[in-house]
């Protein structure tokens, strides 16, 4: 079999065309996905009559003490008076200071957080409102030209620090991105190594040798897994480069400052290994219906369509990580590639609980074991392993659904 | 003579969901002995390539059975696998690997043993005259030397037992008749082999005997001489068309004349 696989690897490898379709596939993928993702966390969502936000005021001045009315006209704060720096990272913290006379803010807010920017839009203009109260108040008062006065500022602070956003970010695209980069080469490989072959005819020189037909469809499954995990992960690598420096260039553009990301926060080995051995689970479960799937067509294109709808069903279900209410759970755990997409997010916010990482390899295993049950007499099959799509099995359920819509 | 292949009552049914059951092999039976080319001929759709993909493991017979090696293909595949070489009706190479890279593989998935495996491998490159293209990806070749190649890939583990499915379809005169003389050599290293073709010429050249089968059934088998008695007709072609279109009306008016 080792040599089987050596041959189907030889084989992909120096095939322009699968090589073209897992590096063009991301290159297309990903900034597509990136625009998404950044729509996604810029986009207003409509604030909900009952939607509340905390609000800690630190007043450092008694000059400005009348602001705490003007802030409680916004409709839905929650302000609490603080003057603790331990601040309450729930919600959106507000410090008034005196420069000049004058009120001089600071801002703490999770800029990830669309519901806390949202608040702060309306914070920003009473804010603005009460700076301007007072500098016309200084100016009727000491006679000053008004153009000395245009300066409003607000000092803004991401709560979370630019590690900590970054790594949410990141949780959110690492998870997709590596699934969906292997998902792409398994599809790639699958089609190649079923379809192709039948196409090419060598699926049958090569079960006229001394393997088992299991060895041949295992060797194919092996050799899709190995070329799905490593071209996903080569793609995987170069695409988050790509990202990064996007962001990076963003948050030039946006807040002046240069990107210092901690990259051991993720690049560290437990991380790297869990999520490697995540992934290579997955990866072979994929292999497994992809190599099924695929084998069911004659031709490269049919398989390309068969695989087409699993790719989808795939690269939602990793999608879902995106969702914030979507938390660790045993029904987590049990739903294939979701809970690797969640094992991987909670690995990099390094907020990993033993007991799911734990219930998600065990139940993936499971799965791993039922797939290879189930579809391994599918692909053993005569006509499949052959290239033609109508198996005896299928012909009986064919013939069971005729009788009964004759019925 | 010792019997290498022994095909007893093969009947191969495939499903057609307009006609229904379909029998492409229908109650075939023929032997074919150590160191002898045994032809089968038949028209498109006669049941030949079924017949020797049964044989070469590749499907599995409705009913009857076939012996290769004395090896069952039923209970003992492997086996049957070991002791054969099948070349299909097109060179089936792997296109981005070369000559040698396939040689040496197939070497390897049929069990050839590794340390002589090299030195096999460059005796066959040798002996097929394919060293000038032995690195060259096989997507290259020309027709000529992929179906070389896919000979030497065949032969590589020196099995007993050749099915060759039409071996020389589609290629020139010269590099034809170089195929030819691989086969009649093979023959004389007391290979058994299965040859079948659309071509009445080399089949009149290369085959000890011939078997002709018609919508699943073998019409007949014997030697060139045999043949020409039963059909009185000379050459290959002419006897193969009055077997095929005539042979089973003649006996059947015969069969019913004796019934009378």
């Amino acid at each position: 079999m080792k040599t089987l696989i050596t041959i189907y690897l030889k084989d992909l490898l120096r095939n322009k065309y699968t090589t073209m379709m897992v590096m063009l596939v991301p290159v297309l993928l990903y900034p597509m996905l990136y625009w998404g993702i950044t729509q996604f966390l810029m986009v207003k969502t409509g604030l909900t009559d009952n939607q509340e936000i905390n609000l800690s005021l630190d007043i450092r001045s008694d000059k400005f003490t009348s602001i705490k009315d003007s802030i409680a006209t916004i409709h839905n704060f929650k302000t609490t008076e603080t003057a603790d720096e331990n601040f309450n990272k729930e919600g959106i913290y507000l410090i008034v200071d005196e420069v000049d006379y004058l009120p001089y803010y600071t801002i703490h807010l999770d800029s990830t957080n669309s519901i806390q920017k949202q608040f702060f839009g309306k914070l920003k203009v009473k804010l603005s409102g009460y700076y301007d109260l007072q500098l016309g108040g200084r100016i009727d008062a000491s006679d000053y030209d008004t153009d000395y006065f245009d300066t409003f500022w607000v000092v803004r602070h991401n709560i979370d620090g630019g590690d900590e956003a970054m790594t949410k970010i990141l949780s959110i695209l690492i998870p997709m991105m590596s699934i969906i980069t292997i998902i792409a080469g398994i599809g790639t490989g699958a089609v190649e190594l079923t379809a192709g072959h039948t196409e090419d005819k060598t699926t049958e020189t090569t079960l006229t040798t001394a393997l088992s037909r299991k060895s041949i469809i295992l060797a194919k499954v092996f050799a899709t897994n190995i070329y799905g995990l490593v071209a996903g992960i080569i793609n995987f690598t170069f695409l988050t480069f790509v990202i990064m420096q996007i962001i990076s260039v963003l948050m030039m553009q946006f807040t002046n400052k240069k990107l210092d990301f901690d990259w051991s926060v993720i690049l560290n080995l437990r991380t790297l290994l869990l999520s490697l051995l995540s992934l290579a689970i997955i990866s072979y479960m994929m292999s497994l219906i992809f190599v099924a799937a695929a084998g069911f067509a004659k031709t490269r294109k049919e398989s390309n369509i068969l695989i087409t709808p699993f790719f989808m069903a795939f690269m939602i279900m990793s999608y879902v990580v995106i969702i914030p209410a979507i938390e660790p759970s045993l029904v987590i755990s049990l739903v294939p590639v979701l809970n690797i997409a969640m094992v991987i997010k909670l690995l990099i916010v390094n907020d990993i609980q033993i007991v799911f990482f734990t219930e998600t390899i065990l139940f993936s295993l499971i799965w791993m074991f039922l797939l290879y049950k189930l579809l391994l007499p599918f692909m053993l099959e005569e006509e499949i392993i052959l290239g033609n799509s109508n198996t005896s099995l299928i012909k009986q359920i064919k013939g069971r659904f005729a009788k009964w819509k004759k019925k | 003579m010792e019997e290498k292949i022994v095909i007893k009552n093969l009947t191969k049914e495939f499903y057609d969901e307009q006609r229904g059951a379909i029998k492409a092999v229908n109650d075939l039976s023929f032997t074919a002995y150590a160191g002898e080319i045994f032809g089968l001929l038949g028209p498109n759709g006669a049941g030949k390539t079924t017949t020797l993909r049964m044989m070469a493991t590749l499907m599995k017979p409705n009913a009857g059975t076939i012996s290769i090696n004395g090896f069952d293909t039923d209970q003992d595949a492997q086996n049957v696998r070991k002791s054969m070489g099948f070349l299909s009706a097109t060179t089936a190479l792997y296109p981005r690997l070369s000559p040698r890279e396939i040689i040496t593989y197939f070497a390897n998935l049929n069990g050839y043993p590794e340390e002589n495996t090299k030195e096999r491998v460059e005796e066959l490159i040798k002996h097929f005259g394919i060293t000038k293209y032995a690195d060259t990806l096989s997507e290259k070749l020309s027709t000529g030397m992929k179906q070389i190649t896919s000979i030497a890939r065949t032969i590589v583990h020196d099995p007993p037992v050749l099915i060759l499915d039409e071996p020389s379809s589609g290629l020139d005169v010269i590099v034809a008749q170089k195929i030819h003389e691989h086969i009649i050599d093979l023959k004389n290293q007391g290979k058994t082999i299965i040859f079948s073709s659309h071509n009445m010429g080399e089949v009149e050249k290369v085959c000890d005997r011939i078997g002709v089968i018609n919508n699943g059934k073998l019409l007949t088998t014997g030697t060139l001489d045999e043949l020409r008695e039963i059909t009185g007709k000379y050459y290959m072609e002419e006897i193969f068309i009055y077997l095929v279109q005539e042979y089973e009306s003649v006996k059947q008016k015969e069969l019913e004349t004796a019934n009378d």
